[in-house]
Formats: C-alpha cells, structure tokens, sequence
C-alpha cells in the first residue's frame, strides 16, 4: 500500500521542521560572525553562552546579536501573522504587506515619533508605547480593507486589491508624516519605506520579545480552532469554525503580531506571503508544526536577508527589507500566473 | 474608417473648455504667489517685467515660475497617458501607476545615471521613455502569455512590477548614499526645485505626445469596443496598439524624467474628465489634458501647505488621494 502524498508530509514533519530550525540557527550564528571582522562561530557560541573573550564580546553582544535578534523576531512574527490570514480568509496570495497591515503599523508609528518628540528628536514618552501605536494603526488597516471590500472579501484577488490600494494610500500618508517628524533628520527613512534592522537596541528587543512570547502562545492555542485549509466554507461554517467573530479576533491577533513585528523594523512585505507557503510546501497541513515551521522560516528569511545586504554592500547599510521585496515580487508574480481560479 | 456614435455630454464643449482654461491659469497664478512665502501681483509683474535682483524677484523667476510651468505639464500629460492606457487595456482602473509603467521610469533614469553617468536632459528623457516602453510590454507581455487578465489581476501585476521596481531604485540609491531628498524624488516625485532647463526640455516632447494621442481620438474611439468591431469599422487595430503604447511611454517617460513618478494623476484624471465631456476621445483627450493641468498644479500648491513651513513631495498628496479613488470605484465595480 502507498502512502498518500499528504500523510507522508506530516510523517516526516517533525524531522524536516527539526532541519529548518537547525538552519536558522546556522544563519543566526553566521549573522553574528559576519562583519568588519569575522568572529569564528566557536568564538560566538563561547560568548552566546557567557564566555568573556576580550574585544570580541563587546562586539557580539552590542552590535551584532541585536540585528540578528530583532531581525529573527520580526521575520517570525510576519511570518505567523502571514499563516493566519491566509488560513482565515482562505486566501494563497493574502499576506500582511498585500492587505495594507504592514504600512498601517509603519505610518502609525511614524506619526507617533512626529507626535511625541520633543526639540531635540527625543521621545517625550516611553518608547515601550510604540508597538501599541503600531497595534493601532495595523488593526485599523485591516478593517479599512474589509470594510471597503465588504461582500467583495469573497473573492480572494479583489480582495487583494482593496488592500493594495488600501497600502498605497498609507504609503503616501507614511512620506508625508516622515518630513514632519524627527525621522526626517535621524536619516532613518529607509527602515519606514522598506524595513531594516541597524541601529536595534537591547531595550527595544526586549520590548518586543515581552510582546511576541504572549501573542505567540495565544496563536498556539486558537490554532486548532483554524479551520481545515480543505474544508470548504460552507462546511467550516457549519461545524462551527470561521465564524465571522472568530474571523475577526484572528484578523486582530495576526495584526497586532505585524505591529509588534513592525514597530521598530518598519514595514517589511512580502516575507509574511512566502514563509508561509515554504511552510505549507515542507511540513504539510498540520496547523501547530505549520506554525512554529513559519516563524523560523520567516526568521531565517530576514536574518539572511540581513546578512545578505551586508554582504553585498557593505560598509554602506542599505535596508535589509529591500531583499524579500526584490525576491517576493517576482514570486507573487508567478503565483497570479499559475493561479488564475480566485477570479 | 467610419467614424463611430459615441455618447458625449451635452454641455457646450466651448464654455467648459474656457472655464477649464480660466480656473488653469488662476491655479498657475496661485502657484507662483503662494507658498513659504505670499506674493502679490504686483510682485510678481515686477520680476517678470522689471526684474531687479531683489529677493522676492529672485525666489519667484528661479523657484516659483518653474514649478509652476513643470506642474500644468507634467498633469497634461499624465492625465492623456491615462486615457490612453485605459482605453488601450479596456480597463477602467488602469493607469501609467497602476501598471508600474511609471517606476519602470523611474527606475530606468535612476539606474542609468548612476551605473552609466548619464546625466544630460536628453539622455535622461530617452532612458525613462524606454523604461516606460519596456515596463507596458512586460506588464501585458504577462498578462497576455496567461491568456488574457482580467482587469483586477493585471493590475495586481502592475502594481507589483511597479513595487519591484521602487525596491530596486531604493538598493541603487542607498548604495550610492543618496540624501533622503533625493530618494523621496524618485520614489515619490516633486515639483519643487526643479530648474527650468527640464520644463523647457520636457515640453516640446510631452506636445508631440498631446498630438499624437489626439491624432489618435477617432480609432480609439472604435478600439472602445471589441476587437472584431473596431476591425470591421477598418481600424488598423496593430497600427493604432502600438502607437498608443509608445504615446503613453513618451508622455509618461517625459513626466518623470521632470517631476519624478508622480502618482495616480494618470488614474483620477480621465476619471473626472469622462463626467465632463463623456466618452469621445477627441473631447476626453482635450479635457483629460486641461483637468490634469489643473489637478497638477493644484495638488503642488497644497503641497506646500499640508505640513508647513516643510513640504511635502507633490506625488505623496496625488497618491493619497489615487488611492482613495480607487478604493471608491473598486467598492462600485467599475472593474
């Protein structure tokens, strides 16, 4: 007897998501050997694990592991928030930088720094308030494309382009806030057109990292109420999943997992689109191992996007986001050519 | 060829086409007058007329008159690409922006002048009119090798190339340690600080564009049907395809080689126009140039307002409100 594709997916799921955390961990480590001097990696696993090594642990612990760290935060959490909408709206090509999410939480934190600064571009209040600003302004995005969309939601590529519009008026509103606030002089734009990792520090991390830990778990939890991805609509209705209201506290929860992704990386797209699909491709259907499988391929993509930008062009700091948007684009290109039947 | 019954409003064409001419040249005179700092007429009559060297000559000869030459040009001729490529595409919700045509300008000025130091006007218009060229035909080369899109996803597909595109003018300008200034320019566009040089380059091309869309009217008017009517109606179907398409890359690669990629001008203006003067193209060709004249010049006076004393780039308020529109005739299905 053969066994049928899908049970042979989720038969050896655990290995291959064994594998893909492994890779991440090689890229994580070879982020933080990688700079204007390489750290052998032995060196920077002594120091990960509290070896003092003189010239070397400054280095790792104050410049090198915060990108990785945040760029491993950020990516996951994209990659997570990308999962659950695609699983809730039933929907390949949704994501959280097609429907608009991603720029809401960039332009609401950019209004917030051009709000709460004082003269000389210092923050007035905690800065552990920036990811509820972003919070904000991504839930309020996704409603605005609902909203709009209203009936028109059903069908998957309208839908889309509800939200790129929805995006390209947040875009231009995120320009326009940019030249009022401080960012304008910090130099700091790049992050809030297309996402980057410099200039990270600990206590923004940890602010994250407080944020992600209970939103993650959450996402554990409902995760097996997420409907079957081959149960039609009709038939999730009917025994009880995707009900409107649960549609709605996924759509809340996978937008307050963009913001916190956001809030200080800025607006990462396209890598919320393609971890999941790599996901689905390696593991299989199983939601739990799907999810977790996401999170460090998402991960992965933006450490590596990030080591690949200093690779390139270093010494020159050229926005790590820009690599999943060169990447991503050909790809949802081809997606909209293989996948004609959501119109 | 025959020409072919289309519906046309039936507003006098000549009081609409003066009242579209008077409210362009008050918006010229407020975008010379207003801004940083306010103008009288007698100000400004004195630094045209007699100019004497003074600040307030100086500010409205090299700043104000330039911008407010390159604006009503640069909307005259987004908003005629924009008829075309909607007529062209038979889709309502195309637009030099929304099919990326616009960054692929961009991208192809940015890219030639810092890989290959092109840096003359000349050079610079010649690569944005072939990256506009060659954007259109990756756009329906796409669209078409999947057999045939429907509005919605070759949108979707435009608006994506166009994303690519911006991406890649941001790794090139990064690279390059470009200021900021310069990189809102090119991903969102401007009037301001402009010199004159472009608006005097730019204008004899974006006038044979006019011209040539015009000379087109009739057939596009056929081309509004299906194939198979404009045929046998003798519209050269190839012929009047291709000239288009090169129409809206000169008109379009023109507007950014002077102001960037200003965005949605080309998307809103027929719009607007076709509640005018309704669907013939001779009439819409005209009215689309005057009203994205106008809406140009309009959106660079706001600019200057919206976050002052600092401005804002021109292209960011035309998006804004691009966006908005499109979210508004997607909600009515208009495609």
């Amino acid at each position: 007897m053969t066994m049928p594709a899908r049970a042979l997916a989720s038969s050896r799921a655990p290995f291959v998501l064994v594998a893909i955390v492994l890779l991440f961990v090689l890229l994580a480590s070879t982020g933080v050997a990688f700079g204007s001097t390489w750290i052998p990696l032995s060196q920077v696993w002594d120091v990960l694990l509290g070896a003092e090594i003189r010239g070397k642990t400054v280095i790792i612990l104050q410049f090198r592991l915060p990108r990785v760290v945040i760029a491993a935060l950020a990516g996951g959490g994209f990659a997570v928030a990308g999962y659950l909408l695609q699983r809730v709206t039933r929907n390949d090509l949704a994501s959280p930088g097609i429907l608009g999410v991603v720029d809401g939480a960039a332009l609401a934190v950019v209004c917030f720094l051009a709000a709460l600064s004082n003269e000389s571009n210092a923050l007035v209040t905690s800065i552990a308030y920036q990811p509820v600003a972003a919070a904000a302004g991504s839930i309020l995005a996704i409603f605005v494309v609902f909203a709009f969309a209203g009936s028109q939601a059903a069908s998957a590529i309208r839908l889309l382009l509800f939200g790129t519009a929805v995006a390209a008026v947040l875009k231009s509103l995120t320009v326009i806030a940019m030249l009022v606030g401080p960012v304008y002089q910090a130099g700091q734009a790049a992050r809030w057109i297309a996402g980057a990792v410099n200039e990270i520090n600990w206590n923004e991390i940890r602010i994250t990292a407080m944020g992600m830990l209970p939103l993650m778990l959450i996402v554990l939890i409902v995760a097996r109420k997420l409907p079957p991805a081959d149960l039609d609509e009709t038939s999730a209705r009917s025994v009880g999943l995707n009900l409107p209201t649960f549609r709605v506290h996924i759509f809340v929860l996978a937008a307050a997992i963009t913001a916190l992704s956001a809030a200080f990386v800025g607006g990462v797209g396209f890598i919320g689109l393609m971890a999941p699909h790599l996901a689905r491709r390696l593991i299989g259907r199983t939601v739990h191992l799907g999810l977790v499988g996401s999170f460090f391929i998402g991960a992965s993509m933006l450490v590596g996007a990030d080591l690949i930008v200093r690779l390139l062009f270093s010494p020159t700091e050229v926005p790590a986001g820009t690599v999943p948007a060169v990447i991503g684009a050909p790809y949802f290109l081809y997606l909209l050519m293989r996948n004609q039947r959501h119109d | 060829m025959r020409p072919i019954a289309i519906p046309t409003s039936s507003r006098p064409a000549i009081s609409l086409t003066i009242a579209l001419w008077v409210t362009l040249t008050m918006v010229i005179l407020a975008s010379i007058a207003l801004g940083y700092r306010q103008y009288w007429p007698s100000a400004i009559w004195r630094a045209i007329f007699a100019f004497d060297g003074s600040e307030s000559a100086v500010v409205i000869t090299t700043l104000r008159i330039p911008r407010a030459l390159l604006a009503p040009l640069v909307g005259a001729a987004l908003g005629v690409a924009g008829v075309l490529t909607q007529t062209l595409a038979r889709n309502r919700i195309a637009s030099p922006d929304t099919l990326g045509i616009n960054a692929g300008a961009a991208l192809a000025v940015v890219a030639s002048s810092v890989w290959f130091g092109v840096g003359s006007i000349a050079g610079m218009s010649v690569a944005a009119i072939s990256g506009a060229l060659a954007t259109s035909l990756l756009v329906f080369g796409v669209a078409a090798s999947s057999g045939g899109f429907s509005p919605i996803r070759i949108v979707l597909v435009g608006v994506t190339v166009g994303g690519l595109g911006y991406s890649i003018v941001q790794i090139i300008l990064t690279t390059n340690e470009a200021q900021l200034k310069e990189l809102l320019f090119w991903l969102t566009g401007s009037f301001a600080d402009r010199p004159i040089s472009f608006a005097i380059g730019g204008a004899p091309v974006v006038l044979v564009g006019l011209m040539v869309a015009w000379m087109l009217a009739q057939p596009l008017d056929a081309l509004q049907a299906d194939d198979t009517t404009a045929a046998n109606l003798g519209v050269p179907l190839a012929v009047v395809r291709w000239s288009g398409f090169l129409t809206v890359s000169l008109l379009t690669g023109a507007s950014v080689c002077m102001a960037g990629p200003v965005g949605f001008v080309g998307f809103v203006v027929p719009h607007v126009a076709r509640r005018f003067v309704g669907l013939g193209h001779r009439r819409l060709i005209i009215t689309s140039a005057l009203i994205g004249a106008i809406y140009a010049t309009t959106a660079d006076v706001l600019a200057r307002f919206i976050i002052y004393p600092a401005e804002a780039p021109v292209g960011a308020i035309t998006s804004t409100v691009g966006g908005t529109v499109l979210l508004i005739l997607l909600k009515r299905r208009v495609a």
